[in-house]
């Protein structure tokens, strides 16, 4: 009603749903990372594994954040291990990527290089 | 040497850093992530680094969880955190800069100084674990204190003697930390959780 109201084409015009779907950039990395990490993807890995794939350092605290919200989207997924002495003995918490996201970072890269297509990178100036 | 080596191999934080750093985080992450920092500093940055820019790293690190946890609500909140943080800096310098210089009454200002880097603490803390409402109380005070010293500082630099050009920048963060903490405050209060 509205969009008709204000001259606007639907949410359906532009696929808004499935472009709202997509992973931000730093989601793709984390979820990168523990995909190509597989059995020894826990934080500190991780972690290492984004800051070599970006070349900079990178906040442990957004990391963390992420993988929190990439869990609860059911992304990936995580369990428990026993510590090890080097870290006072606390536990590690492992992450595996989910079927969900397999097809989530599928579908990301298949969208970006839709976006890409007809484009010679890099890009030039059109001004 | 057997000692020297395990010693090396076991260097660690500053314990109020890991203190600090297990404060911040939540009761979910907080045995994880200090043993993946842990493992990290002990493995990597101190052997690399050196003790003081480990500790650094450490620092910048545990900080990242305090912006992340305090940043998840509005922006209101996000500059409150940064604001409150710079408050709390100015008060320890407040603090050290009287017992380096020692003037006459210097005692009565460096607790006053203490209790403005307290306050801006408290507030960061009260936002990282949401705090309830006798810390709200605590810290609505704590926020009316610091609005009229800052008022006060404001108006005698002004009408005094002396006009200090640092007395106007701490009295005004101290003004606009008060606002802002209860703008944030009492939304939270009547608007429920942030």
């Amino acid at each position: 009603m509205i969009p008709i109201l204000l001259d606007l084409p639907g949410p359906d015009a532009y696929n808004v749903g499935i472009v709202a779907e997509l992973l931000g950039a730093f989601e793709q990395a984390v979820l990168l990372a523990v995909w190509k990490l597989a059995n020894d993807a826990y934080g500190r890995g991780i972690l290492r594994g984004i800051q070599s794939a970006l070349d900079r350092e990178v906040a442990a605290g957004a990391v963390y954040a992420t993988l929190d919200r990439l869990e609860q989207k059911n992304l990936i997924a995580s369990r428990l291990e026993e510590g090890t002495p080097v870290r006072g003995g606390r536990v590690r918490r492992y992450y595996r990527v989910t079927a969900a996201g397999v097809k989530a970072l599928n579908e990301s890269k298949a969208a970006l290089e839709q976006m890409w297509r007809g484009a010679t990178w890099p890009l030039e100036s059109k001004v | 040497m057997a000692a020297g080596v395990e010693g090396m191999t076991r260097q660690s934080p500053p314990r109020w850093l890991e203190r600090g750093l297990i404060f911040v985080l939540s009761r979910r992450d907080r045995e994880t992530v200090a043993g993946d920092l842990l493992e990290e500093y002990r493995e990597e940055q101190a052997p690399r680094l050196g003790a003081l820019r480990a500790n650094l790293w450490y620092l910048r690190q545990s900080i990242s969880f305090i912006s992340i946890r305090s940043t998840g609500g509005p922006p209101m909140r996000a500059a409150l955190t940064w604001i409150s943080l710079m408050t709390a800096a100015t008060g320890i310098w407040l603090a050290v800069m009287e017992n380096l210089l020692k003037h006459a009454g210097y005692g009565g200002r460096t607790a006053l100084a203490v209790s403005i880097a307290l306050e801006a603490l408290a507030t960061v803390a009260f936002l990282v674990l949401n705090g309830g409402s006798v810390f709200r109380m605590v810290i609505l005070a704590g926020a009316a204190g610091m609005g009229a010293l800052g008022i006060s500082a404001i108006t005698r630099n002004v009408t005094g003697p002396h006009f200090e050009g640092f007395v106007l920048i701490a009295g005004s963060l101290f003004i606009v930390q008060a606002l802002m903490t209860f703008a944030v405050v009492l939304r939270r209060r009547y608007r429920g959780a942030v």
